[in-house]
Formats: C-alpha cells, structure tokens, sequence
C-alpha cells in the first residue's frame, strides 16, 4: 500500500486535496502539511518524521509544490527505496495517484506515472488546440 | 472489439467529475477501452485523456473496447452517459 502526505507553503496542499476529493467524490488517504512561514521548518520535519514512522512497512510518496522550496528541499532527506518525493504537483498529478486503480502497480511505476501525468497537464492552449487541428 | 455511438446527455459534458466517473468505471473491466472523439482517440481509463477531448453537451463520440468483457464495459459506460453521469435528475 503507498502512501501519502503533501506539503506546501500555507495551504495550497489541503485545498488542491479539497478539490481532488469533490472531483473524485471521495475521501482522500492523504495527509496535508503546511509550510510555517514563520518557522525554520522544524515542526514540518517532525511532522514528517511521525508521518513516515506511523507507516512503517509501506511505500510513501510525499507531493511537494516546487522544486527547491523548503517544502521540497526538506522531503528530499526522507528519500530511500520505500519513499519518494514529487515536486511540483497539480490536480492532474494527484488526480492520477488517486484515480483508477493506479495505486496497483511497481512503486517507481507508479510515481513515473503521476509525475508524467502531472507534466502533461501543462499546456498553452492555443498551441495545444493548434497541434491537434 | 466492439464500439458503440453514444451521445452526450449531461449540460456540463465531459468535465472533471464526469470524467473521474467514467476512468473509474473504465478501470473496473480488464478490456482496452477508447472514447473516439472527430480525431481524437483516448484511453478511457485516462482521466486527463478523457478531459483532453473537450466534448460537450450534445456531442456524439464512438466508445470502443476490446477484451473479455467488452459487451458489458460498454453496456456500463453507456448506461453512465445515459443517467447524465448522475449529474442532473
């Protein structure tokens, strides 16, 4: 079983999962993290600690809102072969961890795909409509 | 491989949460599942595949599936654009 926390400055991680959950219409197993503005990022450290250390025995994918943000920068020391970080995610992003069945699968398959998808979710429009005409 | 016409029902089309519903449904069955949209042919078990075709109220696209359970992938998803996505009563 994967999974999984976001962390973000303010509250732009509980907010996207609010919106994830009203589109998929369902609760998410997700935990949010916000980045205090005020502090050094200690309590978000131990946020983190308590979040990997009550999964024991389970994958992790921490979401990050961008890369080399203190969110992202601090994740990155949680990296091993059962926990994975993904900078920069959206509502593709996690809509494709959530949806689908995606959670069945190889974990680095898993969090290739979301990172992907995520990716994919970043079009100019116009060049993407021209592109299809 | 199977394919059927099917017409959309619901007033806000193929949007987000029509789309999460159906890439739900399309993951229950093993069978290749396509939505065909004029040029366009996406995976329908892609949620951002399925938003990629923009189709609207009022618009005809072509569900096809391949597979073991095809007939019933079908008869489901066409029954879910047909209750309009439960959307509206």
């Amino acid at each position: 079983m994967i999974k999984s926390v976001i962390i973000t400055h303010g509250q732009l991680g509980r907010e996207l999962v609010q919106v994830a959950e009203k589109i998929l219409e369902q609760k998410l197993d997700i935990e949010a993290i916000a980045f205090d503005w005020q502090g050094d990022g200690s309590s978000m450290i131990a946020q983190l600690e308590k979040f990997i250390a009550r999964n024991q025995g389970h994958k992790v994918v921490i979401f990050t809102d961008m890369f080399g943000g203190s969110p992202s920068n601090i994740s990155t020391r949680f990296i091993n072969a059962n926990v994975e970080v993904i900078s920069g995610i959206n509502l593709p992003g996690l809509l494709k961890f959530f949806c689908c069945g995606e959670h069945n699968g190889h974990f680095r398959q898993i969090v290739k795909k979301v990172e992907q998808e995520a990716k994919d979710g970043i079009n100019i429009i116009s060049e993407y409509l021209g592109e299809k005409k | 491989m199977i394919e059927k016409k099917q017409q959309i029902y619901n007033k806000l089309g193929l949007h987000a949460r029509a789309a999460a519903k159906l890439s739900h449904m399309a993951n229950m069955f093993s069978s290749d599942i396509y939505l065909i949209y004029n040029e366009d042919k996406v995976n329908a078990k892609s949620l951002l595949g399925i938003l990629t075709l923009a189709a609207s109220v009022g618009n005809e696209i072509t569900l096809q599936a391949a597979g073991e359970d095809e007939k019933d992938a079908i008869a489901a998803i066409s029954d879910l654009f047909d209750r309009k996505f439960d959307e509206e009563s």
